[in-house]
């Protein structure tokens, strides 16, 4: 019995360790952005290091979230805050998050999102989702990505391609089925495809759940899409 | 068109200094000059009653044994320390579900999670004030207690079918609701289902389910809500409610406990369920309640003496009156110049004395009390009178325990649920058959009344009839008939002589008083309609 106890204990414990942690970040990532605001490539020579510092900061803040999400679906405290958001202002908040970033490395952004379309979803978790797409596309894609969305078969469709070099195959879904991503002979947790997943089935709308699809472009990219009914 | 920063005020409440600056200087680069800060609730309450702020972005997690985010944002709401137009960001650091899950009644215009980049606080703080201005018309109305008319408002929006159409369509359901408009609300809310499974139109169908008495029905549909989303709050709360009406306390209580588990902060579940624990005989759960509810009253603007004294009279039942006797001096001490709280104090402070066996202690509370009732202009919560007649009673003081009743059934007259209350006293006294005999006197004398100033408006004596029916509302705060007769022939009297705002604005309290009481009273709406026409003319 005590053991149980301390392990209740442990696991709050956690929980509130990665709340903390989460607050540093969020000082370290408003930081970080503040100091870049104010210096270009001339007046700072430092500027790509900085640059580094906050993307690996943003990662190490998505899977934080990531993970107190999971904490929480684990423990049956977790239901989705489904609401009903209009998908193009939904689109711009995410993209804004990611921009300046995408910019240094060069890589530009293209969104086609049908200006009227309001759909039922978690917002916070659904940009977690794409906040890691984004993340992912920042290290593999060439110059560009694009974001298309539409609604198709009673689905909202969230389209997310870039032009690198595309999925390696256990990520596939096709391959590695509905949740791909986590294999750990590769090295590759893919937490970030993991967690996509089980938010899209999470979501359900008269008796359909969502999905997530991974593919590879032709030649060119990954191709990553999100599924809510 | 973008939004002018330059002479908005802000307020940001963060007891996290750096988070503080950094917020301030991301509102600077908008251009913003106005900007105070608080590191906790209790200044920032200080600080907006002082000035009126156009925007507050404040922290949930203000710190330990402090007033939080949500309480901070009920409170200003309810003091009406901002303004209808002031834009309110919930700054979270993580998730928002259980937040969003735990504010019933007031929910801030927007949730921010930290880390944000200055670009997404600048577009949502747009959106947001955006929002409030398309909404402000709306929420005038409300405020007005317009409510019909604030219908027509969301109408006149739902048809043009805008982006946030939902937004619309949820509000004029709740206002169907607020009206007793059930028919109404119900097709709003299918009409809602048909597009979208989503737990707010179904728990609005669950509602009306249980505001038109068919309480087997809504303890389904609450019940199917919690099934499939265990942690939507509002669903517990409702079920207990469906299930207390269906005489099942014992599973309310057990789903109020299950609903305070998830979420642990709300005073008002906490009272319900030391109430509920009580009426079952569970006193020690029933205690456990009461104590939580106390001390999460602490730093709230809504801890309530009732709080106290239900704690005081499980400490009775449990016999334990000494304690009791602490609990009653520490309302005292807690609501000073409060004569409500003196009065609920005074009325248990005799039921312990008698527990106690000082009766002459207890006597002096009882008359404190019966001398307090008599001069407070309030109107008397029912469940407090019963509980003063009982202990006058009890003490012997027959006289003063009938008076007492006569004036809640005269109050109530056609109020079941309360008239089977006071049937309960007489018969807990064996008093059964004299208790009938004052009951339907008092019944019977308030319709005499009321027929005789329905006569006079019959006669065409409109501003006789006013003063008779206004006198008799001003000492039968409680009664339905009463009240919208009074506002009836105020209006009547308006519609004949033209427009006069005094007269006008005495209509819109009765009208107010008909709300609280029973909203689904068929004759409310109508005065309702009658009065905005006025209103509006």
């Amino acid at each position: 019995m005590d053991q149980q106890k301390d392990n209740i204990h442990f696991s709050a414990f956690l929980a509130s360790i990665a709340h903390d942690m989460k607050n540093s970040l969020g000082m370290l990532i408003n930081t970080s952005e503040e100091v870049l605001g104010s210096c270009t490539a001339e007046t700072c020579p430092s500027q790509p290091l900085l640059t580094k510092l906050q993307y690996e900061a943003k990662r190490v803040n998505n899977n934080l979230v990531q993970l107190l999400a999971l904490y929480r679906m684990d423990h049956a405290r977790f239901t989705l805050n489904i609401a009903h958001h209009c998908v193009s202002e939904f689109i711009e908040d995410t993209i804004t998050q990611n921009k300046p970033l995408l910019a240094f490395r060069g890589i530009s952004l293209e969104t086609d999102c049908p200006e009227d379309l309001v759909w039922f979803f978690d917002a916070d978790l659904t940009a977690g989702i794409i906040n890691n797409i984004l993340n992912n596309a920042y290290r593999y894609a060439r110059d560009k990505i694009w974001i298309t969305v539409s609604e198709k078969d009673g689905y909202l469709v969230i389209h997310i391609r870039d032009n690198g070099q595309g999925y390696p195959e256990h990520m596939l879904t096709e391959k590695a089925g509905e949740t791909p991503g986590i294999s750990f002979s590769t090295g590759s947790t893919g937490l970030g495809l993991y967690f996509a997943s089980l938010v899209a089935r999470m979501h359900c709308n008269k008796g359909r759940e969502g999905f997530i699809r991974t593919s590879n472009c032709g030649d060119s990219g990954c191709c990553f899409s999100l599924y809510l009914p | 068109m973008p939004i002018d920063f330059n002479h908005k005020k802000f307020l940001v409440i963060d007891d996290f200094g750096e988070f503080r600056s950094t917020l301030r200087r991301m509102l600077q680069s908008f251009d913003a000059k106005d900007i105070d800060d608080a590191t906790n609730g209790e200044a920032a309450i200080e600080l907006m009653s002082n000035k009126s702020y156009d925007v507050v972005l404040c922290d949930y997690n203000l710190g330990y044994n402090r007033k939080d985010g949500q309480q901070v944002l009920e409170e200003a709401r309810h003091r009406k320390l901002i303004m209808f137009s002031t834009v309110f960001i919930m700054v979270t650091a993580e998730n928002s579900m259980e937040m969003v899950m735990g504010a019933v009644e007031y929910q801030p215009d927007d949730y921010l999670m930290k880390p944000f980049a200055r670009e997404v606080l600048r577009t949502r703080l747009e959106r947001a004030i955006r929002k409030k201005s398309d909404f402000e018309i709306i929420e005038r109305a409300i405020e007005r207690r317009e409510y019909v008319r604030a219908i027509a408002l969301c109408d006149q929006h739902i048809r043009k079918i805008p982006k946030n159409i939902f937004e619309y369509l949820k509000l004029k359901g709740e206002l169907c609701i607020t009206v007793g408009d059930y028919q109404n609300a119900k097709a709003v809310y299918d009409k809602i289902l048909s597009i979208r499974d989503i737990a707010w139109a179904r728990l609005g169908i669950g509602k009306v389910n249980y505001f038109t008495e068919d309480y087997a029905t809504a303890t389904d549909v609450f019940r199917s809500i919690i099934e499939q989303n265990n942690l939507y709050i509002e669903a517990y709360d409702w079920l207990s409610r469906s299930l207390l009406a269906q005489h099942e306390p014992e599973e309310a209580q057990r789903i109020l406990l299950a609903a305070a588990e998830i979420s642990p902060k709300s005073i008002f579940r906490h009272k319900t369920l030391g109430e509920i624990s009580f009426r079952i005989k569970d006193l020690e759960l029933s205690e456990k309640s009461f104590k939580k509810a106390i001390h999460l009253g602490q730093y709230s603007y809504f801890k309530s003496p009732s709080i106290y004294t239900g704690l005081a009279r499980v400490l009775v039942e449990k016999k334990e009156p000494e304690v009791a006797l602490n609990v009653i001096r520490e309302v005292r001490n807690e609501f000073r110049d409060n004569s409500a709280a003196s009065l609920q104090a005074a009325v248990m402070e005799g039921i312990i004395f008698k527990e106690m066996n000082r009766p002459d202690d207890a006597k002096k509370a009882i008359q404190e009390a019966i001398l307090l009732m008599d001069s407070s202009s309030e109107c008397l919560a029912d469940d407090i009178a019963i509980d003063l007649a009982k202990a006058c009673f009890d003490l012997g003081d027959k006289e003063a325990g009938t008076r007492l009743i006569q004036g809640i059934v005269r109050n109530n007259h056609d109020n079941e649920a309360v008239i089977s209350k006071v049937r309960e006293v007489f018969k807990n006294k064996q008093m059964e058959n004299e208790g009938t005999k004052i009951i339907s006197s008092a019944q019977r004398e308030i319709i005499l009344a009321n027929n005789q100033g329905v006569r006079m408006v019959e006669e065409g004596k409109l501003d006789k009839a006013i003063e008779y029916f206004e006198r008799a509302a001003n000492s039968l705060r409680g009664n339905k008939i009463i009240n919208a007769n009074a506002a009836q022939a105020l209006l009547m009297f308006i519609e004949k002589n033209g427009r006069n705002n005094e007269l006008l604005e005495r209509a819109g309290q009765y009208i107010g008083r008909l709300g609280s009481i029973d909203p689904s009273y068929n004759k409310y709406q109508k005065l309702l309609c009658m009065y905005e026409r006025l209103l509006a003319g």
